[in-house]
C-alpha cells in the first residue's frame, strides 16, 4: 500500500469537483497540497472519435447503462477527467426562484445561488447559438411549439468554436464544449492542483482516502504510478456525483450516523420520442439541443427538449422490434426527436444503497404521478411532431408501433394513460440528484447549507447529491453554484483545518 | 476483454437477431464476429451474476415455447417466433419484460453499435456538421 499526504483531497472532477478544485486552487500559493482523484481517464483530443460504443465505454460508468435495482431504468453518468461535463450537451440553465423556494434549505438563498450561477455562465462562455447554426430538428420543434401555443425557449450553451458535430454526448471531438475539463480543471492545475486520473476511491477512513490507480486505463497516463493508495488529508471533498458520493459515504460506514444518506434520490426520468418526416431533415448535423419547452412543468410535471441521438441509443429507445422498428431506424435522416423529462418528487424510499457485495445499488420506484407525466409528455410530443409535419410518430406507450398523421386527432386514444409498461419501455436518466441532501439536521439531511457533512469536521460534499429535490432543469450550472459555496466554506475554514494533524 | 459466448448460444443469438433486426440475416462473417464481439464486450463489463442471468434468460427464451408449441424457439416459423417474443415483451411480470428488454438491447448493440451500420440507416454525421448545415441552407 502506497502512502501519500495531502491537505485537500477532492474526489471527482465533474461540475462539482472541478469547480471546487479551481476555487480552492489559490490555497496552493499558501503551501496547500491539493489533489483531485478522478476514476475515469483523461483522453487526448484525438481520442474523442465520436464513435458511439467506443466513447460510451471510455467516458461513462457501465457504458451509460447503469441499471436501477428493478432494471426499469438506466442512468447515464460520466467517468472522465471532467466527469459528466465531458458528455453533456452544454445546456446552461440557472435554477429558478420558485424551485429554490421548493428546496426550502435554510441558508441557501436564491440571490446567492443566482449570482454564483451567472459567474459560471460567463466563465464557460455561455451564449445562444446563431440562427444559421440551428438545424431542422430544432427549428421544427420551436415552430411547432409556437403554432400550438406552447412556451418554448432557446437553450444557452457553453461552447467555444462549436463545429456542430452533434456528438456532444460522446465527448466533443472538436474540443468545443466548455466543461470543467476545458475550463476549471486546467485553471486549477496551472495553480498547482494535481489531478490523478484512473483513480478509483474505495472508501474513506479517519481522514484517509483508500484508492487504487489503474495503470492499464486509456488516455493520458495518470500522474501517480499504478497501485493501491492511502491518502491522508485534512480536508476531504466528496464530489463523485449523486450515485457515487452517497455510495462512497455508505461504504465508509457513515450510514448509521446519517440516516438520510442515500435517500431522496431523484433523476428526471426521461424518454426519447421520435417523429418520422416524409423527406430528409437536418438533424444529426449541428448542435443537437437548442430548444426546450416548459409549458407543462407546473401543470403536468414534465419538460420537453430537442435532442438527436446515435444509432444504438435510438434503436434501444424505440419500443418493439422487427420490421417496423427496422423501417423507422432505416430513416435516421428523416427523424425528429424529443427528449421528455419528468419532474420527480423526492421520496425517502428512492435511494442509493449498497448490495450484498458492497456494490452500488439504486432503488427507484416510479410514482403514479411520474408515470402519468411521462404519458402526458408523449401525447404532447406527438402533437408537436404532427404540428411540425411528421407523417408518423413512435411513442413507447402507444397501442401500436406507428401513430399515423391521419390519427393525429386521436392521440389520447392512441397513447393510453396505462400504456407505459416498466421493463418494456426504455426509460433513461442523465440527471441523478440527491442522496446527500442539504438541510439542518441528521434526521432528514446529510450536510448543512455549505456542504459540510453533519458533525464530521473536514468532510464536505459538492455535487448534485446535495440537491434536496430535483432541479427541474438541466442541473450542471446549479451544481457549480453550490460547489462554489462549498469551496468558499473550505477556504473560510482552511486556517483552522490546516492546523489539524492529517 | 471479451466474455466467451458458447457456440450454441451464438447460434441462438443470431436466431433471435433475425426476428429483432431482420437485416441481421445478411451480416457478413466479419460483421457476425463484430456483432458477437460487441455483445461479449458489453457482458464482460457486467457483474458475473448479471451474466449468469443473461445465460439463464436465453435458455428460458429458447425452451419456453416448447410448453405451447412442443418445439424450442429456433425450430418455430417466423410468425410463431414473433408471437413468442411479443409475449415476453408484454409479459405481466416486470422481471420477464426487463429480461427481454436486456436481450433486445444487446442485439441492437450488436447491430447498430457498429460504425458500419450508419450507411445502412442514412446516418452519416460529420465532425464539421455546421459546414454541412450551411451548405444545405445555401442550396
Amino acid at each position: 500500500m502506497l502512502e501519500r499526504d495531502a491537505d485537500i483531497v477532492i474526489i471527482g472532477s465533474g461540475a462539482g469537483g472541478g469547480t471546487v478544485a479551481k476555487e480552492v486552487a489559490p490555497l496552493c500559493a499558501d503551501g496547500a497540497r491539493i489533489v483531485v482523484l478522478e476514476a475515469g481517464p483523461k483522453l487526448r483530443d484525438d481520442e474523442f472519435t465520436g464513435r458511439e460504443v467506443e466513447m460510451a465505454r471510455q467516458l461513462y460508468t457501465d457504458e451509460g447503462g447503469f441499471l436501477t435495482q428493478d432494471r426499469a431504468m438506466t442512468i447515464a453518468f460520466g467517468r472522465a477527467y471532467g466527469g459528466s461535463t465531458v458528455v453533456y450537451t452544454g445546456t446552461s440553465l440557472t435554477i429558478t426562484a420558485d424551485t429554490l423556494a421548493r428546496w426550502n434549505v435554510p441558508g441557501v438563498a436564491f440571490d446567492d445561488v443566482h449570482r454564483r450561477s451567472l459567474k459560471y455562465l460567463a466563465e464557460n462562455n455561455v451564449h445562444l447559438l446563431d440562427e444559421p447554426d440551428l438545424n431542422d430538428n430544432n427549428r421544427l420543434f420551436a415552430d411547432a411549439c409556437g403554432r400550438l401555443g406552447y412556451r418554448v425557449e432557446q437553450f444557452p450553451l457553453n461552447l467555444k468554436g462549436c463545429r456542430g458535430s452533434g456528438m456532444c454526448n460522446l465527448g466533443c471531438p472538436n474540443a468545443a464544449k466548455m466543461g470543467t475539463h476545458r475550463v476549471q480543471l486546467p485553471a486549477a492545475e496551472r495553480q498547482g492542483v494535481t489531478v490523478v486520473t484512473n483513480c478509483l476511491v474505495h472508501r474513506l477512513e479517519d481522514r484517509t482516502v483508500v484508492a487504487t490507480v489503474r495503470g492499464d486505463a486509456p488516455g493520458e497516463p495518470s500522474p501517480w504510478e499504478s497501485g493501491e493508495y492511502r491518502i491522508h488529508a485534512k480536508v476531504i471533498v466528496v464530489a463523485g456525483g449523486a450515485i457515487g458520493s452517497p455510495a462512497l459515504l455508505l461504504r465508509s460506514g457513515l450510514g448509521a450516523a446519517l440516516p438520510a444518506l442515500g435517500r431522496y434520490f431523484t433523476c428526471h426520468p426521461a424518454l426519447i420520442l421520435v417523429g418520422q418526416h416524409p423527406k430528409p431533415i437536418t438533424n444529426y448535423d449541428g448542435h443537437p439541443k437548442s430548444y426546450y419547452c416548459d409549458e407543462f412543468a407546473d401543470s403536468e410535471g414534465f419538460l420537453l427538449e430537442t435532442c438527436m441521438y446515435f444509432p444504438f441509443t435510438t434503436a434501444k429507445s424505440l419500443a418493439g422490434f422487427g420490421a417496423d422498428h427496422a423501417r423507422m431506424m432505416a430513416t435516421m435522416d428523416r427523424l425528429q426527436m424529443i427528449l421528455v423529462l419528468a419532474i420527480d418528487p423526492p421520496e425517502a424510499g428512492n435511494r442509493v444503497m449498497l448490495g450484498r457485495h458492497d456494490e452500488t445499488v439504486v432503488r427507484y420506484a416510479f410514482s403514479d404521478g411520474v408515470r402519468r407525466s411521462l404519458v402526458q409528455a408523449m401525447r404532447a410530443s406527438a402533437r408537436i411532431f404532427f404540428a411540425a409535419g411528421a407523417e408518423r410518430v413512435h411513442a413507447p406507450a402507444a397501442t401500436r408501433f406507428f401513430i399515423e398523421a391521419a390519427d393525429a386527432a386521436r392521440i389520447d386514444e392512441c397513447i393510453p394513460l396505462d400504456g407505459l409498461r416498466l421493463g418494456k419501455t426504455t426509460i433513461a436518466s442523465a440527471h441523478p440528484m440527491g442522496g446527500c441532501r442539504m438541510g439542518t439536521s441528521e434526521a432528514d439531511s446529510v450536510t448543512d447549507a455549505w456542504g459540510r457533512v453533519h458533525d464530521m469536521p473536514g468532510l464536505f460534499v459538492a455535487d448534485a447529491s446535495l440537491f434536496p429535490r430535483c432541479a427541474e432543469i438541466n442541473p450542471y450550472v446549479t451544481i457549480m453554484a453550490l460547489a462554489d459555496r462549498v469551496a468558499e466554506a473550505v477556504r473560510r475554514e482552511w486556517p483552522a483545518l490546516k492546523a489539524r494533524r492529517s | 476483454m471479451v466474455a466467451p459466448i458458447s457456440a450454441p448460444r451464438r447460434a441462438f443469438l443470431f436466431s433471435l437477431a433475425s426476428r429483432i433486426v431482420p437485416w441481421s440475416v445478411n451480416l457478413t462473417p466479419d460483421r457476425r464476429d463484430a456483432f458477437l464481439g460487441l455483445i461479449g464486450d458489453a457482458l464482460a463489463t457486467r457483474p458475473p451474476a448479471m451474466r449468469r442471468q443473461f445465460g439463464l434468460f436465453l435458455g428460458v427464451l429458447r425452451w419456453a415455447p416448447a410448453v405451447r408449441y412442443l418445439r424450442p424457439f429456433d425450430q418455430l416459423d417466423g410468425q410463431r417466433q414473433d408471437a413468442v417474443l411479443c409475449w415476453f415483451q408484454d409479459c405481466p411480470l416486470a422481471l420477464i419484460r426487463s429480461g427481454f428488454w436486456g436481450v433486445r438491447t444487446l442485439i441492437f448493440l450488436g447491430c447498430y453499435g457498429h460504425p458500419d451500420a450508419g450507411t445502412r440507416i442514412a446516418y452519416t454525421p460529420s465532425i464539421d456538421g455546421n459546414a454541412v448545415l450551411h451548405a444545405r441552407a445555401r442550396r
